[in-house]
């Protein structure tokens, strides 16, 4: 989050804690790992009634995007989400209403974007391949033209949400560059094969597309350079968004770690006088504070559409990516053997963490994009 | 810190459009004296090494340009009017620092801007004030720290350095090393102790010390890349009179923290004023610096030199960002004053960072050269011999540091506080005066 916030910004941080406080504290994830359930939709349309949705819909379509800060504030509301460890389908959802908004037609925005607003619908986004680059640029779907509409074949993979979604907003590779399509969930053809997930609070899934026939009315946007340019688009929202999450989950670690440290006695004396341990917090707390800086200056970057968001969005997610699990991964450590129980809460932190650090590209996959930026 | 001038660029950033009528005038001024005595940035060349005398007179000559031409001298365009300087505000001083990017400044006397006026100036007598400011804007003092010892720097208030007082006349003896300009400076802040029979931190006084006198030995100190910009001194009945006490006699630990402070600051916005611009730009860009290497060594499409170059990328734009972060924050009060330290810790681990990676990229061409291989390659190897960070507070007092202000944890337990300076252990060497 930025070091300077508006008087609205502000507001926005304090009702989404205390939002998430009441109805979706960290225990909200641990009882439907205990319980194999999903998350709570009732909690989500309460959600979508404080806006976090609607900041990337239009007035017209029953969201507040003219009067809002889209991106920066959107990271606002998942730095929060990442210190419960939120498991709904924030990022998904917000980015395909952002890709709808951009480029839908006056059709497909009416029919998609009141109830993803309103949180009646949810979406999720299908466009990873198995490449090394996979997560950071198109490479599972291919699309073919059919008669006077389309055929997509391939398997997208490492999608989040899927299951629950309503509508799916795929990115395809065509002779024709890049296209992008709204599929409904019930399309013949498409396939959802669930993955056991390492973050607890996340569904992710592979979704094969086997000679899915769509019509001409499908298609979002022009495809070629247009669709590319909102492909990157969408990429660089959903870093945003995601590092902005990894902040608050590694921020919210980090902060029980220091009660800990001050409280938990041995030999005499807080743990945390020993030089041993105080030494690595503050090269944590150096990091974190590079996140942070990172990760504000992304989203800014992001929402003002400046020369160096591509730039800005592959360096927040290097950046967040390691030090958010290397720093989470030694907290654990500093707790000693009630770290490693079940019963405590950083796992689910560190789950989150490792999980986000390795989608929509790992940090390998965004120095290889950095070195494509600067012309290498 | 940045060491060496950059390159002007084209889109230098200028306040120019908000400049009261006042401020100007002060700014076509400056724009004046500047262009007929400053001599030019020159790409490359040191900014402070005190090593290349020629470059140090330059500065001298330049300091006294400044004064003369009624903009105060570095450090001066703040300092009250009393003491030799312009009054102004920091505005006035960001505008001079705006107007001197084509030049050279004195960077020499950076030691005196960031550290010797806020010491003077929070616990100088007035005396002291009128009589020593006026000399460093004019460019006739430069000046030192005489802080480390012999026997330790990072335990500053185990000083063995001794002042005993016959008649009004302090007299010093001991050693002083890593003083940076020793052998060029006129005037230093030196600590000693006064008193070796109380607690270490309440027996110590602060003195201002010509360095130019009887008893006085500076001997420069060559460093492993051969350089020569520290020295260690050897004070044998060096004379202090009674009037060149800084602060109080036995409270010299309170002028040291101020010092301290000062220096740290100093450090973490850059220690030499003008080789920082007043905003750069407020975009990451990636240096082409590390490409250029790549194709150097013909490793531009080698996926192993591609992953090391992308992590330098990102360690250069995080550095930038969390100092632009900590300016602002500190500015408008969202973080705390202490986060100066995570600045400066970052600062070290990311420029060792930085030569580890560019020393994995280079690989043997780094530890031997050939004649037509580029500079940047070639002294990567000395830069990963000499990575260690020891100067302006060790790489584990700045750990202390970030541990204990910023995130508040509590001290190691200590043995020394309590205990008369005289009782406790030394170095096994060494034997109390």
């Amino acid at each position: 989050m930025d070091v300077a916030l508006s008087e609205d910004q502000q507001m926005l941080l304090d009702m989404t804690r205390r939002f998430v406080g009441d109805r979706s504290p960290i225990g909200a994830v641990r009882k439907q790992a205990d319980t194999g359930s999903s998350f709570d939709r009732a909690v989500w349309k309460e959600a979508a009634q404080l806006g976090w949705v609607a900041l990337f819909v239009p007035e017209e379509h029953g969201g507040i995007a003219e009067s809002s800060d889209g991106v920066i504030d959107a990271a606002i509301v998942a730095e929060e989400l990442g210190r419960v460890v939120y498991s709904g389908p924030f990022i998904s959802t917000c980015v395909a209403a952002a890709a709808i908004a951009n480029a839908g037609t006056p059709a497909q925005q009416a029919l998609w974007l009141p109830p993803l607003a309103n949180g009646e619908a949810l979406a999720a986004w299908c466009f990873a391949g198995k490449s090394p680059m996979a997560g950071a640029e198109p490479g599972g779907v291919r699309a073919a033209r059919s008669g006077d509409g389309f055929m997509l074949d391939g398997t997208a993979c490492y999608v989040e949400d899927a299951a629950i979604a309503d509508i799916l907003l795929v990115t395809a590779q065509s002779d024709d560059g890049i296209m992008q399509f709204l599929v409904p969930l019930d399309a013949q053809g498409v396939a959802i094969a669930p993955l056991a997930g390492l973050d607890l609070g996340r569904r992710i899934a592979d979704v094969r597309f086997d000679g899915v026939a769509l019509t001409a009315d499908a298609l979002l946007g022009e495809p070629g350079d247009a669709a590319a340019q909102a492909f990157e688009r969408q990429l660089q929202i959903t870093l945003a968004l995601q590092c902005a999450e990894t902040v608050g989950v590694t921020d919210r670690a980090f902060e029980f770690t220091m009660e800990w440290v001050r409280d938990r006695y041995a030999f005499n004396r807080p743990i945390g006088s020993f030089q041993a341990l105080k030494h690595r917090l503050a090269d944590h707390i150096t990091q974190l504070e590079g996140a942070k800086a990172a990760a504000a200056h992304a989203a800014r970057s992001v929402q003002t559409g400046a020369p160096d968001a591509a730039i800005a969005v592959s360096v927040a997610k290097s950046q967040c990516g390691r030090f958010a699990t290397e720093i989470i991964r030694d907290c654990v450590q500093l707790h000693g053997g009630i770290g490693l129980t079940w019963e405590h809460d950083i796992h689910f932190y560190l789950r989150r963490a490792v999980s986000n650090e390795a989608l929509f590209g790992s940090p390998a996959a965004h120095h290889e994009r950095l070195c494509r930026l600067a012309g290498l | 810190m940045p060491n060496t001038a950059e390159a002007p660029t084209a889109e230098r950033h200028t306040t120019e459009h908000l400049d009261t009528e006042e401020q100007r005038a002060f700014r076509l001024e400056a724009r004046e004296v500047m262009a007929a005595g400053l001599p030019p940035r020159i790409p490359g060349q040191s900014a402070n090494s005190f090593e290349d005398k020629e470059l140090v007179a330059l500065d001298r000559a330049s300091q006294r340009k400044l004064y003369e031409g009624g903009l105060g001298g570095l450090g001066g365009i703040m300092a009250p009017k009393e003491y030799g300087g312009l009054g102004l505000d920091k505005r006035f001083e960001d505008i001079f620092i705006e107007e001197a990017y084509p030049y050279r400044l004195p960077w020499h006397y950076g030691n005196a801007h960031n550290v010797v006026i806020p010491c003077l100036l929070a616990h100088g007598t007035e005396e002291q004030k009128k009589r020593l400011l006026p000399r460093i804007f004019s460019g006739e003092d430069m000046w030192c720290q005489m802080l480390s010892e012999p026997s330790g720097g990072s335990d500053l208030a185990g000083v063995l350095t001794r002042a005993e007082k016959r008649g009004d006349t302090w007299y010093l003896n001991g050693s002083k090393v890593w003083t940076s300009g020793g052998d060029v400076s006129d005037m230093a802040l030196c600590l000693a102790r006064t008193d070796p029979t109380v607690r270490k931190h309440a027996g110590l006084t602060m003195f201002l010390v010509k360095m130019r006198q009887p008893g006085m030995t500076i001997n420069p100190i060559k460093l492993v890349r051969g350089s020569t910009e520290f020295c260690q001194e050897f004070l044998d009945d060096v004379e202090v009179p009674e009037s060149d006490v800084l602060g109080g006699v036995n409270d010299g630990w309170t002028v040291a923290m101020t010092q301290l402070a000062a220096e740290r600051a100093g450090m973490g916005r850059g220690w030499a004023i003008g080789l920082r611009q007043a905003a750069l730009s407020q975009y990451v860009e990636l240096s082409p610096q590390y490409g250029e290497m790549a194709r150097e060594l013909g490793l531009a499409r080698d996926s192993y030199a591609r992953q090391l170059i992308g992590e330098a990328f990102v360690l250069d734009a995080v550095y930038d960002l969390t100092g632009k972060r900590v300016s602002a924050g500190l500015r408008n009060g969202a973080l705390p004053p202490t986060v100066g330290a995570v600045h400066s810790l970052l600062s070290a681990r990311s420029s060792v960072k930085r030569t580890q990676l560019l020393s994995a990229l280079a690989g043997p061409a780094g530890v031997a050269s050939s004649p037509d291989q580029s500079d940047a390659v070639s002294r990567i190897g000395i830069d990963r011999v000499v990575t260690h960070r020891i100067g302006g507070g060790t790489l584990e007092t700045q750990l202390n540091l970030v541990a204990e202000r910023h995130l508040g944890l509590p001290r190691e337990p200590g043995s020394d506080r309590d205990i008369p300076f005289n009782q406790l252990k030394h170095n096994r060497s060494e034997k109390l005066a």
